[in-house]
């Protein structure tokens, strides 16, 4: 991987890094052009008194409900196939429509307060949904009678939106674009750190100061790609949960995983002797390496955490991260890692050049 | 073409040109936007604002990696001048 160019021809690059542009246009076209599905971004009001008629004002995402009214239908979920449907939706435009329903006065389970998802079916634009939409307190007179209100099954024969397209996710919305751009960052400098560990181990075995050059390199590109995908994170952080910071397990253990790194070059800048400097970097690198395990994989998974994936937040977990998204988001995480090797190699290059002058 | 040893990045264009140039197309995106967002009806997508973290968080991303090229390209620069000293 270490060759230097033969030929003085700009154009003469190795197979892998032509990959890596190409890759990377796609990734950013793609990650940019394709729309998202429709989606409900507000109802109002969001709060009604259980046994009354309500009327909810919904406002929808590249949702088009003016294209075939007579195929809207809307329901309200309880949880799981617990749902009461609309009596009647009326469309005003693509992006308004009113759905009435009947809250009934009793419910198949006690709690304090009922939070029901609004979920809506279209013909041609598939089914969107938002959880927790409207919050039910309960009717201070309760009819039984009116528990056969409630259905089992009743959503049936819902549509699929044709075409390539993003699911929307509520809290993400556009945002889930981010999977392709600040998620690969992640990928690419633990790869880094891992290429950078087997030159540590490689320089245990040969002592020969190239391989400690190499890890360095290496290194240095990882922290790039570790710091972009911090500061990403953290812009991400401030629009979604309004802080930069907010001391998340994921946010700490990345920051400190950065840090023993960053620890790491400040080491090697304070010895002066350059065999000692190798050895040193060589056995603390492979530590750091083997600590990254914990704190990026283990610990954030052990505890509840806000971020997209993690337990209790309706984002990329599993099934969230579709085959659309796939097609653009496996080819970004191999662009980007493709982008740091080359990288780190340049850097190896130019600090080989600077050595041996 | 021979091109010039010490034509790295800053050498391509004369920086005050650019800077003039530079200023003039962000006056013209901001006059954009701005009439844009004056329209009486606004689309789906800037109507809950989560694009501008997407733009944002990609204009980062490549930011940072053409600092760290142009840096790295200065420093390969300074070694070539070093060795046409020796």
């Amino acid at each position: 991987m270490m060759q230097e160019s033969t030929t003085n021809s700009p154009f003469r690059l190795a197979a892998w890094k032509w990959a890596a542009m190409i890759i990377l246009i796609f990734v950013f076209i793609a990650g940019w052009i394709v729309p998202l599905k429709p989606g409900i971004i507000k109802v109002t009001p969001d709060r009604a008194v259980a046994g009354e008629m309500m009327v909810v004002d919904v406002i929808g995402y590249n949702s088009f409900y003016l294209t075939d009214t007579t195929k809207l239908r809307g329901w309200l979920r309880l949880s799981g196939d617990t749902v009461i449907q609309a009596h009647h939706i009326q469309a005003w435009d693509d992006r308004n429509l009113s759905a009435s329903f009947y809250i009934p006065s009793v419910f198949p389970v006690r709690q304090e307060a009922y939070p029901l998802t609004l979920v809506l079916d279209h013909g041609a634009e598939g089914t969107s949904i938002l959880p927790n939409a409207i919050f039910i307190t309960p009717a201070s007179v309760q009819d039984t009678a009116e528990m056969k209100l409630w259905f089992r099954d009743k959503i049936e024969h819902v549509h699929e939106k044709a075409g390539v397209q993003y699911p929307f996710r509520n809290i993400l919305a556009e945002t889930i674009r981010n999977t392709y751009f600040h998620v690969p960052m992640w990928f690419c400098m633990i790869i880094l750190f891992g290429v950078s560990a087997w030159y540590s181990l490689q320089y245990y075995r040969n002592a020969d100061i190239d391989f400690d050059r190499k890890s360095v390199a290496f290194i240095k590109v990882g922290l790039v790609f570790g710091l972009l995908g911090m500061v990403t994170g953290m812009l991400w952080a401030k629009n979604t949960w309004n802080a930069y910071w907010s001391w998340d397990v994921k946010q700490n253990m990345s920051a400190i995983s950065l840090l023993i790194y960053a620890a790491l070059m400040v080491m090697r800048s304070s010895v002066e002797d350059d065999m000692q400097k190798a050895r040193l970097t060589a056995g603390y690198n492979m530590f750091a390496f083997v600590l990254l395990i914990p704190l990026l994989f283990i610990i954030p998974r052990m505890t509840d955490s806000l971020h997209p994936g993690n337990g209790g937040n309706p984002a990329l977990g599993g099934e969230d991260l579709d085959n659309t998204m796939r097609m653009v988001f496996y080819p970004a995480v191999v662009g980007f890692i493709l982008l740091g090797l080359w990288i780190s190699q340049l850097v190896y290059r130019t600090d080989k050049l600077k050595g041996n002058l | 073409m021979k091109l010039n040893k010490s034509c790295h990045i800053y050498g391509l264009f004369q920086p005050s040109m650019s800077v003039k140039s530079i200023l003039a197309f962000l006056l013209l995106m901001i006059f954009q936007t701005a009439q844009a967002e004056g329209e009486s009806t606004p689309d789906f997508i800037r109507s809950i604002g989560k694009i501008y973290v997407v733009a944002g968080v990609c204009l980062i991303i490549l930011i940072t990696l053409f600092i760290y090229m142009i840096r790295l390209d200065r420093k390969i620069s300074r070694i070539e001048k070093r060795q046409k000293n020796e």
